[in-house]
């Protein structure tokens, strides 16, 4: 198991120098920005179990603020990046307080509707470009503006904010926080008969969640140098997290990045085998994604793949244990 | 006094649930609840475990009143409970379940682990300590449930219930599991059914019938106490006479 991480790490440090082509090392980029994302959204949708469909809302703040920076006071984008963190947890207490009084559906319809209007009231919104929406610098003033042809210092700056996002993931999960999420999660009645402050450790989650979202959203403009309503607050992008984390495993450290790295390619191949109609078929994707997540594995590949080897080492045992008899 | 409920009133709607009903504990008691069907001895152990709040009424705890505090601080304060129909946390490990109880009062991983392995022991769960908890029958998820919430230390344990559904040896076992806790110091106040367990455990008994308390003393006196056999015969009667759904 250790050297299969020590593998799986080499290749993802390596892989834009084991391709060729700079197609494959965008697609590595836009893997890991998805695993950022989906990570992100794990945190509060996974750990917790308080399913968001609103989170491209924070992404969204995280999208505009860096080119929003830029395009009104010519400051390099990357100067939006803290300020639009700010305003997502501002966001994120706003939207939370109220509507983690909510369960279930009742929660993730709310989260919807909240960012659904923000997606309506930034495209009516002229400061913010309305329907049309902000461009980046065009080319590279300063090293600071982060405008690079290449896609491979992207590759390496998300892995970066990857593995610290994944590291901070880990040590909560194993802390009293993890814990509380998760029992939260299995059920908030008994968490609270165990001292749990459930709303409490609700709102900690979704500012996490939110931040990190915020933070994707930014790299992302970053790199695409281009942000418009649907592309920053479109429901696809909330979905998008859902999907990939609930595909790989949500509530699982790795199982938002296995879900982007399955996902993300079969993207790219579709969106670029049927051209620019490719997101009509982005949808059926992942509504076909949903059904058979729904139906036959609720916990995603990695609960697959931990029962099948679970299986199998039971069933080793129980031919040696023929064998010795 | 470490518990004192009065006038402790509950009504879902136009139902009342609960009305007037009073319990003192003392330190180091074991009290009895007992009642027919629907006498309100859950809505009782909610109310006195902040899960919902009474209607009226008040409820003072070591000298705090927690008429309207959370669940959570009530667990702070050192008032645990068990649940009628268990609630575990079906896809945690035993030791998970455990330790998001000893994290109340071991916030570090390495303590609260270390508390919650010395529950599991305490308990007679270890064989298990690694099994999801939904691998458990429903007396496996009562033990878990009581284990779990040993871990968050409380001075009061409310038992709803905690031995039903049990196999006579089950039930000596878990007999002997509430006098290793008695013994810890834990004040305990438990609901049951099976009348043995009440007589063998329980030094004072309260009987409650339609959300109020009929009697209370010590448990056999209060087993030929008119106004309980009529309780309970009464309901047998509806019930053999067919006025109640079952
Ligand atoms: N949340 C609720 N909403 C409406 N009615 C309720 C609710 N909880 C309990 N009741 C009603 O209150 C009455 C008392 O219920 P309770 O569960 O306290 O009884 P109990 O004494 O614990 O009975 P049992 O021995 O069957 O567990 C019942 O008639 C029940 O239907
Ligand atoms: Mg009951």
């Amino acid at each position: 198991m250790r050297w299969l991480g020590i593998v799986i790490g080499a290749a993802f440090l390596l892989y834009p120098w084991l391709v060729t082509d700079d197609f494959y090392a965008r697609t590595g980029a836009d893997v890991l920005l998805a695993a950022i994302g989906a990570s992100a959204w794990n945190i509060l949708g996974g750990y917790a179990g308080q399913i968001s469909v609103g989170h491209a809302m924070f992404f969204g703040i995280g999208a505009y603020l860096p080119l929003l920076a830029y395009s009104h006071m010519g400051l390099p984008p990357v100067a939006g990046v803290p300020l639009a963190i700010v305003i997502s947890l501002g966001f994120a207490i706003v939207v939370g307080l109220p509507t983690f009084r909510l369960h279930g559906h009742y929660f993730s319809m709310a989260t919807i509707a909240v960012a659904e209007l923000v997606r309506i009231v930034i495209g009516n919104w002229d400061f913010v470009g309305a329907a049309t929406g902000l461009m980046g610098p065009a080319v590279s003033r300063t090293w600071l503006d982060l405008s690079f042809r290449s896609p491979i210092p992207y590759y390496y700056l998300f892995l970066a904010v990857l593995a610290g996002l994944l590291l901070l993931t880990w040590h909560l999960q194993r802390s009293r926080m993890g814990y509380y999420w998760r029992a939260i999660r299995a059920g908030e009645r008994p968490a609270r008969s165990l001292g749990v402050r459930v709303a409490r450790y609700k709102l900690y989650a979704l500012l996490l969640s939110a931040a990190f979202t915020s933070l994707a959203g930014s790299l992302y403009s970053l790199m695409v140098g281009f942000i418009d309503p649907e592309s920053g607050f479109g429901i696809l992008r909330s979905v998008e997290m859902i999907i990939i984390a609930a595909l790989g495993g949500a509530g699982t450290l790795f199982g938002p990045l296995l879900g982007a790295v399955l996902l993300i390619p079969l993207q790219t191949v579709t969106n670029s085998l049927f051209g620019g109609g490719g997101s009509g078929l982005t949808y059926i994707i992942y509504g076909g994604i949903i059904v058979v997540l729904a139906r036959f594995e609720p916990g995603g590949l990695l609960d697959l793949w931990r029962r099948a080897s679970q299986w199998w080492s039971r069933r080793r045992e129980t031919v040696t244990v023929r064998h010795a008899a | 006094m470490l518990l004192s409920a009065r006038e402790v009133s509950r009504s879902f709607g136009s139902f009342v649930a609960l009305a007037n009903a009073n319990l003192d504990v003392e330190e180091g008691e074991i009290v009895g609840l007992i009642g027919p069907n629907g006498a309100g001895k859950s809505t009782f152990f909610n109310c006195v475990a902040g899960d919902i709040p009474p209607s009226a009424g008040r409820i003072v705890f070591s000298g705090t009143d927690v008429t309207r505090a959370s669940a959570a601080t009530h667990a702070r304060l050192g008032i645990g409970r068990t649940f009628q129909v268990p609630a575990t946390f079906e896809e945690m490990s035993i030791l998970d379940n455990v330790m998001v109880g000893a994290f109340l009062r071991h916030h570090q991983r390495g303590d609260a682990r270390a508390a919650a392995l010395d529950v599991i022991e305490f308990t007679g769960l270890k064989a298990l300590t690694e099994a999801p908890a939904k691998s458990l029958g429903t007396p496996g998820r009562k033990r878990l449930e009581i284990a779990r919430v040993l871990a968050t230390e409380p001075k009061l344990l409310l038992l709803d219930e905690a031995l039903a559904g049990l196999t006579p040896v089950e039930i000596q076992e878990a007999i002997a599991l509430v006098r290793r806790i008695h013994a810890r110091g834990v004040t305990i106040v438990i609901v049951e059914h099976i009348m043995e367990v009440i007589l063998t455990l329980a030094e004072r008994v309260l009987v409650f019938n339609q959300g109020a308390t009929i009697a209370s003393g010590r448990p056999r006196d209060v087993v030929n106490d008119p106004a309980v056999i009529e309780a309970y015969l009464g309901r047998r009667h509806a019930r053999d006479r067919g006025a109640h759904a079952p």
